[in-house]
């Protein structure tokens, strides 16, 4: 075990080394920025380990150490002197990584998306009532008016995304806020509890079975200490912890245990030497914080969509600046039209409709158990191409279990489904009564105390691995294991040791008339094996001759070759004469027989693959996601596991497979015909980032087995250079930096230690690798359905925008207001763009491809123009009828309101003639306009509901998804409706925000408008479907 | 994402030189020849279609409307007042050392009387019967056009402006304003009990400096027979009723602000938003040296 271990830490620390050798190998440009910056925290963070090197605590006697930190072994600190170093060290817990401050947070939000071009609204705004009052002091305050509310659009829908982003990072803040640890330290010479975080270096502290080690302490006393590694180096096996000094390097001698690491069982007494961030895994915590965090696909889509709508807004705003200048238009009130375009262009709320949509994706992830940190990462789940994936608990139940039989010369399967129901196999032999006695008795874990009521899978056990998996085996099959062993009281006992690589334990039978004592050993099987003379077949004891020992043989290497852990049992019933039942049996001495006995049967052990991975790795496969395992297992292991839940299909075979099949040597091999590689860290660490690619890009089915966490870094930067969008799993300190480098890291909930979950995007509340995929279906279906709530938010702004555009150029009454457009924005549309986000998915997302993130743009061209130029125009159209039959009914005729504007917005002229000869004051025509914002604004909003019905599918028919599936989206229409009628019945007073009570059939003018777009679109969707590639789908689906 | 960040200048200018015009594939914007004929094809043929739906329910929707009469007049309850001559900022400014100031005010006072010249009157209008309305029911003729009733400019008195050598009395400050009524289609103005118009200062010093005047016809009266009005297109020759009043010693070289209004029964005047239902403001400043 501890050879194992010094393997682990030296691919650690070279694991370090390799990313330095990679980035300088890798000289391209592109990663010059990344390097650096790497390069620099890993100079440093190597200096730190090197001191940590040179440190020599764990060569120092008792003696040393007391004097070095001013401490005694027996009295502990004085509780001065503790709090005189807490002062000095600070309080011993991680720092967590530097939070962008929430001022900055807050103040982004501010800046960020549209904002910027609705405060250069407001400033131009306020800018133009200086000059018009610097002139006039009584200009009307209109443009202060809409100053302001710009202002306050933006502060609005800031705060409420902050609000938004602030409370998904609550739901983790408040999952990672855990119990605050308390540790038991010797101070004043008494035992006392105090918060771990209060530890200093010098304190004394006792450890026990199930705690976590509250800092780096030096082992001073053990009793049978064994301590879990895992979350340090990636390696599950116990570690036996003791004050002796075994190895010069301080990570690897034994009489060192480090902060956050589990103790298993037993007790120790230690002295702190390290806390806090200066802890081992204080540093490697600290390595993550290194790694930039890059932007979310999806980020970089709303920017790309930013960018696009931002550029039509000042592009048209531009053009029509110079056009109503050259008109002669004065400069001033061609500022307010560029003003009233930015405003038209610019869709206000829909950053925040994203925002929410995003928020109620990630919560019904978090109902799935994926419980997401970051709101974008909810999208880049979706878009995710290669997942590299832990074995250990995610893809493997996380406990040993009994896979196989082997007895009366024959293979059983066991049931190793998560409840284990069904042990089908042939219980009836007499061989397995006695194999099912051996099991049961030869096993010193147990069940925990008041756990009646819990299902056997459940209960906790006291006890290593494959005991708790023996245990619970028998307990399955026959019931109450402690009741048995109670009746078969055990008389001597030896433990498993390494050297002996047995276990033995001597029991009275339950058989009262029987007096003999029956001897029971397990152990490794070629062990128990050389230890038996004969074997039992069907009950029957029989030599053990050449060809039994052959079956054993060919039996033990096909059960190893599944990558299980295999056990031999045997036993011996001793001779009532020589062994009566006062027998003193000696476990020092061996005063018993432990050769010559009788072979009974194997049993294997692995941990078995979760029963829904097999499936969810399908649906990857399917969905066109690479499904990568990377594990610090055993590569036998590793394959047969990566087999039996299809990361390796059942027919593809590796180079090795091949070379095999064929017989010839693995270098002869042809690689690019094996579709499945095993690769080992060994290997792996010896690759040129060029090597590794030919591995990523050549197979398709990858393993990558023995490895260090530190190298899924290296592997996810590989995958990352195919322009992949990659996924990783992980649990440990050491994953944090490639659960920072992925573009989505996933922490296991469970078995996550924090570190990892802070470096996460998020966290497998059962780190179950299915649920992972039912993220990826989520966040698959937002990306659609975020398509269609852009497309119908961007519609609308061409019927807002063409107003200002036939204003300027026709000089025609100003059609829409800019207040009246806000309303559209952040009123009528809110609900209504949210309520797309629960749209169904059109067709099987998940049999498709991963969306290739710099060609499936989230708003691309035919998006854009048909939401522009097709849905859009029909739309001012619709609304422009509406319009023109209100100024028509008024009086007004279309002829008469060309080139009127001057003249109709004259303060002066108090009696404009219309088309009947007519005479109007300015304030009739104030009111009619405002008839006309509000008629406008319900043919738009009328016509928005067609194009919410229409945006329910981008391909199918509506009749084919349910018109009435979503009740959401109905929600959304009574929300429109019912939002125009207060603005029109309720506010028809109040004279600033323009609005009028309207006669009832100016409601229904832009009907026929909106039936039209929704027989256009289906129109559009049945060609699609029709003609499938033809220049219609290319250009018309979006 | 690392490498776009570090794009330099040159490589964006590339990138959109190859999109403008590239000349591997032969694509100008992103788009071969054929693909662009394709395009604006149908949108020509789509934008066609757009037109001729436009036009279409536009023509519907225009068929609805009466050419006479308009379909609502929602707005048109309370008629506006106006003055002429309708001046900048509705201040009449007469600088008597300045013949330019006032000179175009006389213009258009000409110009804006000259329909009312009694030959014209006499030619085209009727004479009606005052104190009643002039109604002329179409009596099953559709749209049968109307008569309207004479106004003539004698009736102005002082203000007519007829040889008058004080050309409306601008030259020697003591100008005349004209109020008129907006015309609204079937508005029985006063409900059938006579109504005039008057005039005061807006405040008291206002009042004040106002000083005197005298309207035309007497006692700003407008009579009931110049309505109801039918419209423009059959009520061809309407000749709006006007008051005229002749401010006689306004105080000079201040601002007077003054209001007048209509008094009828169906005519409010006290419309807080609109400042010019039933009733009109305006300045008066005569400039005299001393």
């Amino acid at each position: 075990m501890g050879k194992k271990k010094s393997e682990v830490y030296s691919v650690e620390v070279n694991g370090i080394k390799d990313i330095e050798t990679t980035d300088e190998g890798d000289g391209k440009e592109k990663y010059r920025g990344l390097k650096n910056h790497l390069g620099y925290k890993k100079e440093h963070q190597k200096e730190e380990l090197k001191k940590e090197l040179d440190l020599d605590d764990h060569k120092l006697s008792t003696k040393e150490l007391e004097d070095k930190y001013g401490t005694n072994i027996i009295q502990g600190l004085t509780s001065t002197k503790a709090a005189e170093i807490l002062a000095q060290d600070g309080p011993n817990a991680l720092s967590p990584p530097k939070e962008t401050s929430e001022i900055i947070k807050f103040l982004k939000q501010m800046v960020g998306g549209f904002s910027i071009l609705l405060w250069a609204g407001a400033v131009l705004c306020w800018i133009a009532y200086g000059i018009q009052f610097s002139k006039d002091k009584s200009a009307s305050l209109d443009n202060v008016f809409l100053g302001v509310v710009l202002a306050l659009v933006v502060i609005f829908t800031g705060i409420f995304a902050y609000y938004q982003e602030a409370k998904s990072t609550n739901i983790i803040a408040s999952f990672s806020k855990m119990i605050p640890r308390q540790a038991l330290v010797i101070r004043d010479g008494e035992k006392r509890e105090i918060p771990a975080e209060q530890l200093v270096v010098g304190d004394i502290v006792e450890i026990k079975g199930g705690d976590q080690i509250p800092a780096d302490i030096r082992i001073l006393a053990s009793h049978g200490c064994k301590v879990d590694n895992s979350s340090l180096t990636g390696e599950s096996e116990p570690q036996s912890r003791s004050c002796d000094f075994t190895h010069e390097n301080p990570l690897e001698t034994k009489n060192i245990g480090f902060y956050s690491t589990t103790c298993l069982e037993g007790t120790a007494t230690g002295m702190v030497i390290n806390t806090g961030d200066r802890t081992i895994i204080g540093r490697i915590a600290s390595l993550a914080s290194g790694v930039g965090n890059e932007k979310t696909p999806i980020a970089i889509e709303i920017e790309h969509f930013v960018h696009i709508v931002a550029g039509v807004a000042v592009s048209i705003g531009v053009i029509f600046f110079i056009i109503a200048v050259s008109m002669k238009y004065p400069v001033l009130e061609s500022v307010i039209f560029l003003i009233g375009i930015i405003v038209a262009n610019v869709p206000e709320g829909l950053l925040a409709a994203v925002t929410v949509s995003l928020s109620l994706t990630a919560k019904r992830m978090a109902k799935k158990n994926c419980l997401v940190k970051n709101l974008e990462a909810v999208e880049t789940l979706g878009s995710t191409s290669i997942i590299c994936s832990d074995k250990t608990g995610t893809l493997t139940q996380n406990r040993m279990t009994v896979a196989h039989l082997w007895f009366d010369n024959q293979i059983y399967q066991a049931d190793t489904s998560e409840d284990q129901n069904a042990q089908i196999f042939d219980q009836s032999s007499a061989t397995w009564a006695s194999l099912s006695k051996i099991v049961t008795l030869c096993n010193r874990a147990e069940f925990r105390p008041g756990q009646e009521s819990v299902p056997i899978m459940k209960k906790i056990v006291v006890g290593d691995a494959s005991e708790t998996a023996l245990l619970k085996f028998s307990e399955v099959i026959m019931g109450d294991v402690m009741e048995r062993r109670k009746r078969n009281r055990k008389v001597a006992e030896i433990p498993f040791n390494s050297t002996n690589k047995f276990q033995l334990s001597i029991h009275e039978t339950e058989d009262p008339d029987d007096k003999r004592f029956l001897l029971v050993m397990k152990g490794a099987p070629e062990r128990i094996l050389e230890k038996c003379s004969t074997i039992m077949i069907h009950g029957q004891e029989q030599p053990l001759d050449e060809s039994t020992a052959a079956a054993f043989q060919t039996a033990y290497m096909e059960l190893g070759g599944l990558g299980e852990r295999v056990l031999g049992f045997c036993h011996l019933y001793l001779p009532e004469d020589e062994f009566p039942d006062t027998y003193p049996f000696d476990v020092e001495t061996m005063n018993f027989p432990t050769s010559d006995l009788c072979f009974v049967g194997l049993l294997s052990l692995i941990d078995p693959p979760r029963s829904t991975v097999p499936d969810a790795v399908t649906k990857c496969r399917s969905a066109g996601i690479k499904v990568i395992m990377v594990t610090g297992d055993h590569p036998i292991t590793a394959k047969a596991i990566a087999r039996s839940v299809g990361i390796i299909s059942a027919n593809s075979e590796t180079v090795e497979d091949i070379a095999k099949r064929l017989n010839v040597p693995v270098e002869q091999v042809n690689k690019r015909e094996a579709k499945a590689a095993v690769v080992n860290g060994m290997e792996l660490k010896e690759m040129s980032p060029e090597q590794l690619d030919e591995v990523l890009i050549n197979h398709t089915e990858i393993v990558f087995a023995r490895t260090s966490p530190q190298q899924k870094l290296i592997i996810v930067e590989g995958c990352q250079r195919q322009d992949a969008v990659v996924a990783v799993t992980g649990d440990g300190v050491n994953d944090s930096p490639a659960l920072k480098k992925a573009d989505i890291g996933i922490a296991m909930g469970i078995a996550g230690s924090d570190a990892a979950k802070n470096a996460a995007d998020m966290v497998l509340l059962d780190d179950n690798f299915a649920s992972i995929v039912t993220g990826v279906e989520e966040g698959r279906l937002i990306f659609d359905n975020l398509k269609k709530t852009i497309a119908f938010t961007l519609t609308k702004n061409i019927a807002e925008l063409c107003p200002f555009l036939i204003f300027i150029i026709a000089g025609v009454p100003l059609p829409i207001g800019t207040i009246t457009i806000l309303f559209i924005d952040l009123g009528t549309d809110i609900i209504p763009s949210i309520a797309l986000a629960y749209e169904k998915a059109e067709s099987d997302i998940m049999n498709r491809k991963p969306r290739h993130k710099k060609k499936d743009r989230l708003v691309n061209q035919q998006l854009a123009l048909y939401s522009y130029l097709h849905i859009g125009i029909l739309q001012s159209l619709g609304a422009f009828l509406a319009y023109f039959t209100v100024y028509a009914e008024q009086g007004f005729k279309p002829a008469r309101l060309i080139f009127l504007r001057s003249e109709w917005e004259d303060d002066n002229i108090n009696d404009l003639e219309d088309s009947y000869g007519q005479e109007w004051t300015r304030y009739q025509r104030k009111y009619l306009e405002w008839i006309g914002y509000t008629a406008f604004f319900v043919a738009i909003m009328v016509q928005q509901i067609a194009d919410l019905i229409i945006r329910k599918t981008r391909r199918n028919s509506i009749f084919q998804q349910g018109l009435f599936r979503n009740k959401v989206v109905w929600v959304g229409i009574v929300s429109q409706i019912i939002i125009a009628l207060i603005l029109s019945f309720g506010f028809g007073s109040i004279a600033a925000l323009n609005f009028t009570t309207l006669r009832v059939q100016y409601w229904f003018v832009a009907v026929p408008y909106a039936i039209v777009i929704w027989l256009y679109d289906e129109l559009r969707k049945l060609l699609i479907r029709r003609y499938p590639g033809s220049w219609w789908d290319k250009n018309m689906y979006y | 994402m690392v490498n776009e960040k570090e794009k330099t200048g040159g490589q964006v200018l590339e990138e959109w030189k190859e999109f403008v015009w590239n000349p591997r594939t032969h694509e100008f914007m992103g788009r071969t020849g054929t693909s662009w004929a394709f395009i604006l094809l149908f949108y020509l043929v789509f934008y066609g279609f757009l037109t001729a739906l436009f036009t279409l329910t536009m023509w519907v929707m225009l068929q609805t409307v009466s050419d006479h009469i308009p379909t609502y007049q929602d707005q048109l309850a309370t008629p506006g007042l106006m003055i002429r001559p309708k001046t900048e900022n509705l201040e009449v400014l007469v600088n008597l050392s300045d013949t330019k100031s006032w000179n175009q005010h006389v213009q258009i006072l000409d110009k804006f009387l000259e329909p009312y010249n009694d030959s014209v009157q006499a030619q085209k209008n009727d004479v009606c019967r005052p104190g009643h309305y002039y109604e002329q029911p179409d009596n099953g003729v559709l749209n049968y056009p109307k008569r309207a009733c004479q106004f003539n400019r004698t009736q102005l008195g002082d203000c007519s402006g007829l040889s008058d050598p004080t050309h409306y009395g601008y030259s020697t400050g003591q100008p005349c304003v004209f109020i008129k009524m907006n015309r609204v289609i079937n508005f029985y103005a006063g409900a059938n009990q006579s109504m005039n118009v008057t005039c005061a200062g807006k405040r008291n010093e206002d009042a004040k400096n106002l000083g005197d005047f005298t309207m035309f016809p007497a006692n700003g009266n407008i009579d009931l027979m110049y309505f109801p009005y039918y419209g423009k297109k059959f009520h061809v020759n309407y000749t709006q009723p006007l008051v005229a009043v002749k401010f006689m010693n306004v105080t000079p070289n201040v601002e007077v602000n003054v209001e007048c209004r209509i008094n009828a029964v169906n005519i409010a005047t006290n419309d807080e938003r609109d400042k010019f239902a039933g009733r009109v403001a305006f300045k008066l400043r005569i400039i005299k040296k001393t």
